[in-house]
């Protein structure tokens, strides 16, 4: 997230793509999330099975969040697929961010599956109590 | 449309649900115990020549509390997810909760030729992969002719 021309690159790579080669982009699943916000921030959980971390793009641009994933289960060869309910190893979904959160300090952890997103509220945007002074 | 004139008995109901199922998969795990589609963990199945390897798509589990059995041919897979941020503070608002919770359980039917004793199950980024051996006499053979 801090490699911002990356992320840039990778943006308008994604628009081409997504002219050119709509149909295989709608092949993607969009992972279940739970959404919390706190007085600190949001904290975003979505499921992303067979997901590693090498496999996981999160970025923020232009005031939204994108999160992409290629899911990798190791299955021996020659394997034959019977029953499917999970079809397309991609997930892919986006969510608008606005100006008071802080997109710079986003946390991302991921662990068996799960990545947690917490995302900050700016400082001046956090709930203050405001002191009245009696003069 | 026959669907219409099936009963609402609990027999046709799963009739009913084994015969979409099979239109929907064209064999394998519909049966009579198949569950509908959207339900957790969902479950890929597929065959090689030795083995039968059940994909569980369960993440953010903790693997020691998962209860995967054997019996007569039927694979159960049960389990609990818990998410420690939904109940906790107060003070916290959810916009959205699409995650399952809470505890689940889905079955498979195994094939004839499936081997119970041959069970090897892993749990891998979120993925349950349990491999089943097949029994000796149903691999597939190379026929020499004389």
């Amino acid at each position: 997230m801090s490699d911002t021309m990356q992320i840039a690159q990778r943006e308008t790579g994604a628009a081409s793509r997504n002219a050119a080669d709509e149909k295989t982009r709608r092949l993607k699943l969009n992972p279940a999330v739970d959404i919390f916000e706190d007085s600190q921030g949001v904290t975003l959980l979505a499921d992303l099975p067979g997901v590693t971390r090498e496999r996981l793009e999160v970025s923020v641009h232009d005031g939204s969040l994108t999160i992409e994933a290629e899911s990798v289960v190791p299955t021996p060869v020659n394997l034959h697929l019977s029953h499917a309910e999970i079809r397309a190893p991609y997930f892919s979904r986006q969510f608008a961010v606005s100006d008071d959160f802080d997109t710079s300090r986003i946390e991302a952890n991921l662990k068996d599956g799960v990545l947690k997103l917490t995302i900050p509220r700016q400082e001046e945007a956090k709930p203050r109590r405001i002191e009245v002074s009696v003069g | 449309m026959s669907d219409l004139y099936f009963s609402t008995e609990l027999f046709g109901e799963l009739d009913r649900l084994q015969r979409q199922m099979s239109t929907l998969f064209g064999g394998f795990p519909s049966s009579l115990r198949s569950s509908r589609l959207g339900t957790f963990p969902p479950i890929n199945v597929g065959t090689t020549d030795d083995t039968i390897e059940i994909v569980a798509f369960a993440p953010g589990i903790d693997a020691t509390k998962l209860d995967i059995s054997i019996d007569k041919g039927l694979l159960t897979i049960a389990g609990e997810r818990t998410t420690s941020l939904r109940d906790s503070a107060e003070s916290r608002r959810a916009y959205a909760q699409e995650r399952f919770a809470g505890s689940f359980r889905r079955a498979v039917e195994l094939p004839q030729h499936a081997d119970p004793d041959k069970v090897q199950a892993r749990y891998v980024d979120g993925c349950l992969l349990i491999s089943i051996g097949k029994r000796e006499a149903s691999k597939p053979r190379a026929i020499a002719v004389e």
